[in-house]
Protein backbone atom coordinates (compact mmCIF):
# COMPACT_ATOMS: atom_id res chain seq x y z
CA UNK A 1 0.00 0.00 0.00
CA UNK A 2 1.54 3.34 -1.06
CA UNK A 3 1.22 6.76 0.55
CA UNK A 4 -1.80 7.73 -1.55
CA UNK A 5 -3.59 4.59 -0.45
CA UNK A 6 -2.74 5.40 3.16
CA UNK A 7 -4.09 8.92 2.83
CA UNK A 8 -7.26 7.62 1.23
CA UNK A 9 -7.65 5.11 4.00
CA UNK A 10 -7.19 7.80 6.63
CA UNK A 11 -9.75 10.04 4.98
CA UNK A 12 -12.24 7.21 4.76
CA UNK A 13 -11.55 6.18 8.33
CA UNK A 14 -12.28 9.68 9.58
CA UNK A 15 -15.38 9.93 7.39
CA UNK A 16 -16.63 6.62 8.73
CA UNK A 17 -15.90 7.69 12.31
CA UNK A 18 -17.82 10.91 11.81
CA UNK A 19 -20.81 8.85 10.75
CA UNK A 20 -20.81 6.69 13.86
CA UNK A 21 -23.70 7.08 16.25
CA UNK A 22 -23.15 9.88 18.72
CA UNK A 23 -26.42 9.15 20.47
CA UNK A 24 -27.17 5.87 22.16
CA UNK A 25 -30.23 5.22 24.27
CA UNK A 26 -29.40 3.56 27.60
CA UNK A 27 -30.91 0.13 28.18
CA UNK A 28 -32.62 1.38 31.31
CA UNK A 29 -34.11 4.64 32.52
CA UNK A 30 -31.37 6.43 34.42
CA UNK A 31 -33.50 9.38 35.50
CA UNK A 32 -34.99 7.94 38.74
CA UNK A 33 -31.50 7.36 40.13
CA UNK A 34 -30.42 10.84 39.12
CA UNK A 35 -33.53 12.52 40.51
CA UNK A 36 -33.11 10.76 43.82
CA UNK A 37 -29.50 11.87 44.12
CA UNK A 38 -30.01 15.49 43.10
CA UNK A 39 -28.71 17.83 45.75
CA UNK A 40 -30.93 20.89 45.38
CA UNK A 41 -28.95 24.07 44.71
CA UNK A 42 -30.96 25.86 47.36
CA UNK A 43 -30.09 23.24 49.90
CA UNK A 44 -26.32 22.99 50.07
CA UNK A 45 -25.95 26.07 52.24
CA UNK A 46 -28.59 24.70 54.57
CA UNK A 47 -26.86 21.35 54.61
CA UNK A 48 -23.55 22.94 55.46
CA UNK A 49 -25.26 25.01 58.15
CA UNK A 50 -26.81 21.90 59.62
CA UNK A 51 -23.57 19.99 59.44
CA UNK A 52 -21.83 22.84 61.17
CA UNK A 53 -24.47 22.82 63.87
CA UNK A 54 -24.16 19.08 64.21
CA UNK A 55 -20.41 19.41 64.63
CA UNK A 56 -20.85 22.22 67.14
CA UNK A 57 -23.43 20.14 68.96
CA UNK A 58 -21.06 17.21 69.05
CA UNK A 59 -18.36 19.39 70.57
CA UNK A 60 -20.82 20.80 73.10
CA UNK A 61 -21.96 17.31 73.88
CA UNK A 62 -18.44 16.12 74.44
CA UNK A 63 -17.51 19.07 76.63
CA UNK A 64 -20.85 19.25 78.41
CA UNK A 65 -21.23 15.53 78.92
CA UNK A 66 -17.74 15.02 80.20
CA UNK A 67 -17.84 18.08 82.46
CA UNK A 68 -21.15 16.88 83.90
CA UNK A 69 -19.82 13.47 84.65
CA UNK A 70 -16.60 14.94 86.02
CA UNK A 71 -18.56 17.34 88.21
CA UNK A 72 -20.63 14.52 89.61
CA UNK A 73 -17.61 12.33 90.13
CA UNK A 74 -15.71 14.93 92.13
CA UNK A 75 -18.63 16.11 94.21
CA UNK A 76 -19.70 12.64 95.29
CA UNK A 77 -17.81 9.67 96.58
CA UNK A 78 -19.09 7.06 94.23
CA UNK A 79 -18.80 3.37 94.07
CA UNK A 80 -18.08 2.12 90.52
CA UNK A 81 -21.05 2.84 88.32
CA UNK A 82 -22.68 0.15 86.26
CA UNK A 83 -21.74 0.28 82.60
CA UNK A 84 -24.09 2.24 80.39
CA UNK A 85 -24.39 -0.74 78.12
CA UNK A 86 -26.39 -2.36 80.87
CA UNK A 87 -29.32 -0.10 80.01
CA UNK A 88 -32.04 -0.85 77.50
CA UNK A 89 -30.90 -1.65 74.00
CA UNK A 90 -31.22 1.25 71.60
CA UNK A 91 -33.01 0.33 68.43
CA UNK A 92 -33.54 2.54 65.42
CA UNK A 93 -36.90 2.06 63.90
CA UNK A 94 -37.53 3.62 60.51
CA UNK A 95 -40.82 5.47 60.46
CA UNK A 96 -42.57 6.29 57.25
CA UNK A 97 -42.83 9.93 56.32
CA UNK A 98 -40.29 12.69 56.25
CA UNK A 99 -36.88 12.11 57.67
CA UNK A 100 -36.97 14.67 60.43
CA UNK A 101 -38.17 12.01 62.78
CA UNK A 102 -37.41 9.06 60.61
CA UNK A 103 -35.16 7.57 63.20
CA UNK A 104 -37.01 6.99 66.40
CA UNK A 105 -35.93 4.94 69.32
CA UNK A 106 -37.56 1.61 70.03
CA UNK A 107 -40.51 1.44 72.45
CA UNK A 108 -38.44 -0.29 75.15
CA UNK A 109 -35.95 2.51 75.09
CA UNK A 110 -38.66 5.16 75.07
CA UNK A 111 -40.30 3.59 78.15
CA UNK A 112 -37.01 3.29 80.02
CA UNK A 113 -36.04 6.83 79.06
CA UNK A 114 -39.39 8.24 80.17
CA UNK A 115 -39.35 6.51 83.54
CA UNK A 116 -35.69 7.32 84.13
CA UNK A 117 -36.25 10.96 83.20
CA UNK A 118 -39.17 11.17 85.62
CA UNK A 119 -37.08 9.56 88.33
CA UNK A 120 -34.17 11.90 87.63
CA UNK A 121 -36.49 14.93 87.79
CA UNK A 122 -37.74 13.70 91.12
CA UNK A 123 -34.32 12.88 92.50
CA UNK A 124 -32.73 16.08 91.33
CA UNK A 125 -34.63 17.59 94.22
CA UNK A 126 -32.31 15.75 96.58
CA UNK A 127 -29.27 17.58 95.22
CA UNK A 128 -28.21 21.04 96.23
CA UNK A 129 -29.33 23.89 93.98
CA UNK A 130 -25.82 24.23 92.56
CA UNK A 131 -25.54 20.53 91.80
CA UNK A 132 -29.04 20.45 90.36
CA UNK A 133 -28.30 23.36 88.04
CA UNK A 134 -25.08 21.78 86.88
CA UNK A 135 -26.73 18.43 86.13
CA UNK A 136 -29.68 20.06 84.43
CA UNK A 137 -27.35 22.17 82.33
CA UNK A 138 -25.56 19.05 81.09
CA UNK A 139 -28.78 17.23 80.34
CA UNK A 140 -29.94 20.28 78.39
CA UNK A 141 -26.71 20.31 76.40
CA UNK A 142 -27.18 16.68 75.44
CA UNK A 143 -30.81 17.21 74.47
CA UNK A 144 -29.93 20.27 72.42
CA UNK A 145 -27.30 18.17 70.68
CA UNK A 146 -29.89 15.48 69.93
CA UNK A 147 -32.17 18.09 68.44
CA UNK A 148 -29.43 19.58 66.29
CA UNK A 149 -28.25 16.21 65.06
CA UNK A 150 -31.84 15.33 64.15
CA UNK A 151 -32.08 18.57 62.18
CA UNK A 152 -28.84 17.81 60.38
CA UNK A 153 -30.10 14.31 59.64
CA UNK A 154 -33.22 15.76 58.09
CA UNK A 155 -30.98 17.41 55.49
CA UNK A 156 -28.63 14.47 55.15
CA UNK A 157 -30.68 11.38 55.91
CA UNK A 158 -28.05 8.96 54.66
CA UNK A 159 -25.19 10.42 56.62
CA UNK A 160 -23.98 7.39 58.53
CA UNK A 161 -21.75 9.50 60.74
CA UNK A 162 -24.67 11.61 61.92
CA UNK A 163 -26.76 8.49 62.52
CA UNK A 164 -23.97 7.05 64.60
CA UNK A 165 -23.57 10.33 66.45
CA UNK A 166 -27.28 10.44 67.20
CA UNK A 167 -27.28 6.93 68.55
CA UNK A 168 -24.23 7.66 70.65
CA UNK A 169 -25.81 10.88 71.96
CA UNK A 170 -28.97 9.08 73.00
CA UNK A 171 -26.79 6.56 74.75
CA UNK A 172 -24.90 9.35 76.52
CA UNK A 173 -28.15 10.92 77.65
CA UNK A 174 -29.28 7.64 79.08
CA UNK A 175 -25.88 7.10 80.71
CA UNK A 176 -25.97 10.53 82.35
CA UNK A 177 -29.46 10.00 83.68
CA UNK A 178 -28.47 6.61 85.08
CA UNK A 179 -25.46 8.15 86.76
CA UNK A 180 -27.61 10.87 88.33
CA UNK A 181 -29.98 8.19 89.55
CA UNK A 182 -27.09 6.27 91.09
CA UNK A 183 -25.60 9.36 92.69
CA UNK A 184 -28.83 10.45 94.29
CA UNK A 185 -29.49 6.91 95.48
CA UNK A 186 -26.00 6.74 97.01
CA UNK A 187 -26.43 10.16 98.60
CA UNK A 188 -29.72 9.08 100.06
CA UNK A 189 -28.19 5.90 101.49
CA UNK A 190 -25.37 7.86 103.11
CA UNK A 191 -27.89 10.33 104.48
CA UNK A 192 -29.96 7.50 105.89
CA UNK A 193 -26.94 6.10 107.67
CA UNK B 1 -11.11 -1.68 2.46
CA UNK B 2 -12.16 1.62 0.96
CA UNK B 3 -15.47 0.10 0.02
CA UNK B 4 -15.85 -1.27 3.50
CA UNK B 5 -15.37 2.12 5.09
CA UNK B 6 -17.57 3.88 2.56
CA UNK B 7 -20.28 1.38 3.35
CA UNK B 8 -19.85 1.97 7.06
CA UNK B 9 -20.19 5.69 6.59
CA UNK B 10 -23.39 5.21 4.69
CA UNK B 11 -24.65 2.62 7.07
CA UNK B 12 -24.95 4.80 10.12
CA UNK B 13 -28.52 4.23 11.00
CA UNK B 14 -28.66 6.89 13.66
CA UNK B 15 -29.84 10.37 13.10
CA UNK B 16 -29.22 13.14 15.54
CA UNK B 17 -32.32 14.97 16.66
CA UNK B 18 -32.23 18.22 14.72
CA UNK B 19 -31.83 21.25 16.91
CA UNK B 20 -34.41 23.76 15.81
CA UNK B 21 -34.85 27.34 16.96
CA UNK B 22 -37.95 26.18 18.80
CA UNK B 23 -36.16 23.42 20.69
CA UNK B 24 -33.33 25.80 21.55
CA UNK B 25 -35.76 28.30 23.02
CA UNK B 26 -37.43 25.52 24.94
CA UNK B 27 -34.03 24.37 26.18
CA UNK B 28 -33.15 27.87 27.39
CA UNK B 29 -36.39 27.93 29.35
CA UNK B 30 -35.59 24.60 30.97
CA UNK B 31 -32.09 25.73 31.82
CA UNK B 32 -33.38 28.89 33.48
CA UNK B 33 -35.93 26.92 35.46
CA UNK B 34 -33.43 24.22 36.40
CA UNK B 35 -31.09 26.93 37.65
CA UNK B 36 -33.80 27.81 40.16
CA UNK B 37 -33.81 24.22 41.42
CA UNK B 38 -36.71 23.06 39.24
CA UNK B 39 -35.94 19.37 38.96
CA UNK B 40 -38.79 18.80 36.49
CA UNK B 41 -37.14 21.24 34.08
CA UNK B 42 -33.85 19.48 34.65
CA UNK B 43 -35.64 16.23 33.84
CA UNK B 44 -36.58 17.72 30.48
CA UNK B 45 -32.95 18.65 29.87
CA UNK B 46 -32.00 15.13 30.83
CA UNK B 47 -34.40 13.64 28.30
CA UNK B 48 -33.14 15.99 25.64
CA UNK B 49 -29.47 15.16 26.14
CA UNK B 50 -29.24 11.75 27.75
CA UNK B 51 -28.67 9.80 24.54
CA UNK B 52 -25.76 11.98 23.55
CA UNK B 53 -24.20 11.99 27.00
CA UNK B 54 -24.67 8.24 27.36
CA UNK B 55 -23.23 7.68 23.87
CA UNK B 56 -20.15 9.67 24.83
CA UNK B 57 -19.76 7.86 28.14
CA UNK B 58 -20.22 4.51 26.43
CA UNK B 59 -17.61 5.22 23.80
CA UNK B 60 -15.16 6.63 26.31
CA UNK B 61 -15.50 3.88 28.88
CA UNK B 62 -16.31 0.93 26.65
CA UNK B 63 -18.38 -0.49 29.49
CA UNK B 64 -22.16 -0.41 29.72
CA UNK B 65 -22.44 -0.41 33.51
CA UNK B 66 -19.72 2.20 33.82
CA UNK B 67 -21.32 4.32 31.11
CA UNK B 68 -24.63 4.24 32.98
CA UNK B 69 -22.93 5.29 36.21
CA UNK B 70 -20.98 8.01 34.42
CA UNK B 71 -24.14 9.32 32.79
CA UNK B 72 -25.91 9.52 36.12
CA UNK B 73 -22.91 11.15 37.78
CA UNK B 74 -22.55 13.59 34.92
CA UNK B 75 -26.15 14.78 35.25
CA UNK B 76 -25.84 15.03 39.02
CA UNK B 77 -22.66 17.06 38.58
CA UNK B 78 -24.38 19.19 35.95
CA UNK B 79 -27.23 19.91 38.35
CA UNK B 80 -24.79 20.99 41.05
CA UNK B 81 -22.85 23.21 38.67
CA UNK B 82 -25.80 24.49 36.71
CA UNK B 83 -25.50 28.00 38.08
CA UNK B 84 -22.00 28.15 36.57
CA UNK B 85 -23.47 27.74 33.10
CA UNK B 86 -23.58 31.22 31.61
CA UNK B 87 -24.58 30.28 28.09
CA UNK B 88 -21.15 31.11 26.67
CA UNK B 89 -21.18 27.77 24.86
CA UNK B 90 -24.01 25.50 23.79
CA UNK B 91 -25.54 23.66 26.73
CA UNK B 92 -24.75 20.35 25.03
CA UNK B 93 -21.05 21.29 24.82
CA UNK B 94 -21.01 22.35 28.45
CA UNK B 95 -22.74 19.10 29.40
CA UNK B 96 -20.21 17.14 27.35
CA UNK B 97 -17.40 18.74 29.28
CA UNK B 98 -19.03 17.75 32.52
CA UNK B 99 -19.48 14.21 31.20
CA UNK B 100 -15.86 13.95 30.03
CA UNK B 101 -14.64 15.20 33.40
CA UNK B 102 -16.86 12.68 35.11
CA UNK B 103 -15.54 9.83 32.99
CA UNK B 104 -11.93 10.84 33.56
CA UNK B 105 -12.51 11.33 37.27
CA UNK B 106 -14.08 7.93 37.64
CA UNK B 107 -11.39 6.27 35.56
CA UNK B 108 -8.73 7.80 37.71
CA UNK B 109 -10.43 6.44 40.79
CA UNK B 110 -10.86 2.92 39.57
CA UNK B 111 -9.45 0.52 37.10
CA UNK B 112 -12.83 -0.63 36.01
CA UNK B 113 -11.93 0.18 32.46
CA UNK B 114 -10.13 -3.10 32.28
CA UNK B 115 -13.11 -4.93 33.61
CA UNK B 116 -15.26 -4.81 30.56
CA UNK B 117 -18.32 -6.82 31.29
CA UNK B 118 -20.02 -6.06 28.06
CA UNK B 119 -18.31 -4.69 25.02
CA UNK B 120 -19.76 -1.60 23.39
CA UNK B 121 -20.26 -3.55 20.19
CA UNK B 122 -22.66 -5.86 22.03
CA UNK B 123 -25.13 -3.12 22.77
CA UNK B 124 -24.83 -0.66 19.92
CA UNK B 125 -27.50 -1.23 17.29
CA UNK B 126 -26.39 -3.19 14.25
CA UNK B 127 -25.98 -1.41 10.93
CA UNK B 128 -29.22 -1.45 9.01
CA UNK B 129 -28.07 -1.10 5.43
CA UNK B 130 -28.64 -4.24 3.42
CA UNK B 131 -25.44 -5.60 2.05
CA UNK B 132 -23.31 -3.83 4.59
CA UNK B 133 -20.19 -5.82 5.16
CA UNK B 134 -20.22 -5.22 8.89
CA UNK B 135 -17.59 -2.53 8.56
CA UNK B 136 -19.31 -0.17 10.96
CA UNK B 137 -19.39 -2.80 13.64
CA UNK B 138 -15.75 -3.59 12.91
CA UNK B 139 -14.90 0.06 13.36
CA UNK B 140 -16.93 0.27 16.59
CA UNK B 141 -15.10 -2.73 17.94
CA UNK B 142 -11.72 -1.48 16.80
CA UNK B 143 -12.33 1.86 18.55
CA UNK B 144 -13.43 0.03 21.64
CA UNK B 145 -10.15 -1.86 21.69
CA UNK B 146 -7.96 1.22 21.46
CA UNK B 147 -5.88 2.18 24.49
CA UNK B 148 -7.81 4.68 26.60
CA UNK B 149 -5.72 7.76 25.73
CA UNK B 150 -6.00 7.18 22.00
CA UNK B 151 -9.64 6.18 22.29
CA UNK B 152 -10.67 9.31 24.18
CA UNK B 153 -9.04 11.58 21.63
CA UNK B 154 -10.41 9.63 18.68
CA UNK B 155 -13.94 9.60 20.10
CA UNK B 156 -14.00 13.32 20.90
CA UNK B 157 -12.23 14.46 17.73
CA UNK B 158 -13.25 11.99 15.06
CA UNK B 159 -16.67 10.87 16.27
CA UNK B 160 -17.97 13.95 18.09
CA UNK B 161 -16.18 16.48 15.90
CA UNK B 162 -14.40 18.51 18.54
CA UNK B 163 -11.28 20.39 17.45
CA UNK B 164 -7.90 19.45 18.88
CA UNK B 165 -8.03 22.54 21.08
CA UNK B 166 -11.44 21.58 22.46
CA UNK B 167 -10.44 17.93 22.82
CA UNK B 168 -7.21 18.73 24.63
CA UNK B 169 -9.03 21.22 26.84
CA UNK B 170 -11.66 18.64 27.80
CA UNK B 171 -9.10 15.95 28.47
CA UNK B 172 -6.64 18.24 30.22
CA UNK B 173 -3.81 17.46 27.83
CA UNK B 174 -1.75 19.55 25.40
CA UNK B 175 -3.08 20.05 21.88
CA UNK B 176 0.09 18.39 20.58
CA UNK B 177 -0.64 15.33 22.71
CA UNK B 178 -4.14 15.23 21.30
CA UNK B 179 -2.74 15.20 17.77
CA UNK B 180 -0.23 12.53 18.66
CA UNK B 181 -2.93 10.37 20.24
CA UNK B 182 -5.12 10.79 17.17
CA UNK B 183 -2.25 9.72 14.94
CA UNK B 184 -1.69 6.72 17.18
CA UNK B 185 -5.37 5.85 17.12
CA UNK B 186 -5.52 6.05 13.31
CA UNK B 187 -2.45 3.87 12.99
CA UNK B 188 -3.83 1.25 15.39
CA UNK B 189 -7.24 1.31 13.74
CA UNK B 190 -5.68 0.96 10.32
CA UNK B 191 -3.64 -2.02 11.47
CA UNK B 192 -6.64 -3.68 13.01
CA UNK B 193 -9.10 -3.02 10.22
CA UNK B 194 -6.64 -4.00 7.51
CA UNK B 195 -5.89 -7.22 9.34
CA UNK B 196 -9.57 -8.03 9.60
CA UNK B 197 -10.12 -7.10 5.98
CA UNK B 198 -7.28 -9.24 4.73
Amino acid sequence: MNETDNNNFDDELMAAAAELATEVTPDRDLWPGIEQALPHPGRPARTVWNSTWAQAAAVLLLVGGSSGVTYLAITEDLSPLPPVAGGPTLVFEPVSGSFGSMYNLGPDYQDARRSLAAKVDEELGRLTAEERNEVQKNIDVIRAAIEEINKALAAEPDNALLQKLLLSTYRDELGLMMRVDKITSAAMRRGDI
Amino acid sequence: MAALLTATAAAAGYEAVPVTAESTTEEHGWIRKAQTADSAAFGSLYRMHVDRVYGLCLRMTGNVAEAEDCTQDAFIQAWSKLNNFRGESAFSTWLHRVAVNTVLGRMRKSRREQDRIRAVSDVLPAPETIGDSGGLRDLEQAIDELPSGARHVFVLHAVYGYSHDETSDMLGIAAGTSKAQLHRARRLLAQQLKTECA
